[in-house]
């Protein structure tokens, strides 16, 4: 390591994390020139919410080593709780426009959404995880995967047996006209899901740095029987990590209901491209998949546009096995790579 | 007695390594456990720290049973322990890793007397503070874990060799500071390779061998036991 900065920025952009930001941010500026400047704002927005998703994920992963393929399902959740809770609203607001009232009521719906999510997190860790891990640690990863594929399953059944398998979906949750960022006109509630990711990825990245449970969680992520060690409640930093990420799923959902629809398998889209995000940015790298999710995001709106609709899994699909082949720790490696050795 | 164990049975799985192992410590005591590699000496230490369960037999701390407590619950009340894999936080700096040790501290200006304590007793780690633990030599990650285990003001700690892997002069540090930590009140239960050293320094020792208590007495008494001789010292 050198402490010279015009060496050290000259090794980071030679490093594969700054090779491909540059890369992306270059993709990016030369996309927005050529076709207009809606490029930027769609991969901005896709990638905000992309990052909630994909930092639950990688946080799972981090901490309790699971790899989670039920995430998708707490963002259904997420998108069906909404759906229930702003369409009583929908008249109410629609005759009073314009009030305050209107402004804060999907905001309600939305943390709601995000609060039961939360709930079925506690319930998962609880009555699933909780249950094998007091049974056996061994084989961890494999059974715990293994598990996240039945809870997937199941949650998608119960939904379709529950509420049907019909789109429930709202027209939108902010009323008026849409905003012109840049010359691009997008809707109100576009612009909103994009404050709300930033907001909740801010407050969770101030959470994770400055407070003490924040601390301990990352203590637990780097060595669990240090932080026993230590005093930390592991089951208790186990649970809220579970939660927490169901959470951040659910509030994804809800706040990207006027797009998705809710239906039983309407998190799988959003599970995928979480996916890709914490393989390019490394597994359990909790800050990477927020820079991953907008590199995932610009991959798929270039895609739309320069190859088609309908091949947007495709292209990140060939890279993510491409990266798995030459770089399998990530583009920014992962402050968990010992998990997988152990 | 600060501490009683009293005829645990504790191992992995099915598999039992200790039979029936008692001791006992005194508050202010520098006791020693030594034995052969692979004779459950840290385990011992880990069924103590709340990280194994015992499958049989009662543990007693400040008379308060704490068998089968998890090992944060176990921290809490007062026990520190210092392990052989260490169980850094490798990617927090020094400094972090100390005050994860105080985690249970919550008062700020002890944390902070903790601290000065620490890079007092091992000016090494203040030197290092703003370091990353992963990228530590081994004898500083060695300090590092005893420093963390100091900083929540333990009444008894636990260290399993502390000298293990260290040069010579190192090793007379580690040593120094556990003298220091002890002359502060603290007690100390010290596993140890090195056992010409232990015994030179602790007051009592236990001898394990295979899962069992095979001696117990004065550390002086034990440095001229013959078997402890044979078996240790190679005379
Ligand atoms: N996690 C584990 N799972 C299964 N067996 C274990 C585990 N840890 C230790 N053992 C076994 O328990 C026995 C006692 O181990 P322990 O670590 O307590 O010995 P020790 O006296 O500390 O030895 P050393 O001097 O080498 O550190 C050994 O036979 C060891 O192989
Ligand atoms: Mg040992």
């Amino acid at each position: 390591m050198s402490n010279n900065p015009t060496v050290s920025a000259v090794e980071w952009f030679k490093s594969a994390a700054g090779l491909t930001i540059s890369l992306a941010v270059i993709a990016a500026l030369a996309a927005t020139i050529d076709r207009g400047p809606y490029i930027l704002v769609n991969t901005v927005v896709t990638g905000g919410m992309l990052s909630l998703v994909a930092m639950g994920l990688a946080l799972v992963f981090g901490v309790m080593n699971i790899p989670m393929f039920a995430h998708g399902e707490y963002f259904m959740i997420g998108t069906l709780v909404a759906y229930y809770v702003f369409t009583p609203m929908n008249g109410y607001i629609d005759q009073h426009t314009g009030t305050l009232a209107a402004a804060l009521l999907p905001l309600v719906a939305i943390i709601v959404a995000g609060l039961a999510g939360g709930v079925m997190g506690v319930l998962t860790e609880k009555l699933v995880f909780s249950n094998l891990r007091k049974r056996s640690r061994e084989n961890w990863v494999m059974n715990s995967f293994l598990l996240t594929v039945g809870l997937s399953v199941v949650l998608i059944n119960l939904h379709q047996l529950i509420f049907g398998t019909e789109f429930k979906g709202i027209v939108g949750y902010w009323r008026g006209a849409p905003l012109s960022i840049m010359d691009v006109f997008i809707s109100r509630d576009r612009c909103m899901a994009f404050v709300l990711a930033a907001v909740m990825v801010t407050a969770f990245w101030l959470f994770m740095t400055y407070t003490r449970t924040g601390r301990a969680i990352r203590a637990v992520s780097q060595d669990e029987t240090g932080a026993l060690i230590v005093g930390i409640d592991l089951n208790g930093i186990l649970l809220l990590t579970m939660s927490m990420s169901c959470a951040l799923a659910a509030f994804a959902g809800a706040s990207l209901l006027f797009m998705y629809p809710s239906y039983p398998s309407v998190g799988l889209e959003p599970l995928y491209m979480a996916w890709f995000v914490v393989i390019l940015a490394g597994l359990g790298n909790v800050l990477g998949a927020v820079v991953g999710a907008f590199i995932v995001a610009l991959l798929k709106v270039l895609t739309v546009e320069y190859i088609g609709s309908g091949w947007e899994f495709v292209v990140p699909s060939v890279l993510i096995i491409i990266i798995l082949i030459f770089k399998p720790s990530g583009i920014f490696g992962s402050e968990v790579r010992g998990i997988l050795d152990k | 007695m600060l501490l009683e164990v009293k005829k645990i049975d504790a191992g992995y799985g099915f598999l039992q390594i200790l039979r029936k192992v008692s001791l006992e410590i005194d508050k202010g005591e520098y006791v020693c456990l030594v034995g052969p590699n692979g004779a459950g000496k840290s385990t011992t230490l880990k069924t103590i720290a709340g990280l194994i369960k015992p499958m049989a037999g009662e543990i007693l701390f400040e008379g308060h049973p704490i068998t089968g407590l998890p090992g944060n619950k176990v921290a809490r009340r007062g026990i520190s322990y210092v392990s052989e894999e260490m169980n850094l936080f490798v990617n927090m700096t020094v400094q972090e890793n100390l005050y994860m040790g105080a985690y249970t501290v919550r008062d700020k200006k002890l944390q902070k007397e903790r601290l000065d304590f620490v890079y007092n007793l091992f000016p090494r780690l203040a030197e290092r503070r703003g370091q990353l633990a992963g990228t530590m030599s081994g004898g500083e990650r060695k300090m590092l874990a005893i420093g963390r285990g100091m900083m929540s003001s333990p009444t008894l700690m636990l260290v399993d060799e502390p000298s293990f892997g260290l040069a010579p002069q190192l090793t007379e540090t580690v040593f120094d500071s556990l003298e220091i930590l002890r002359n502060s009140g603290v007690t100390i239960m010290l596993v140890e390779q090195n056992v010409t050293k232990t015994l030179e320094v602790t007051d009592r020792g236990y001898v394990l061998e295979n899962g069992r208590i095979q001696l117990a007495g004065k550390s002086s008494d034990l440095a001229s036991d013959p078997h402890v001789r044979k078996v240790f010292l190679g005379v």
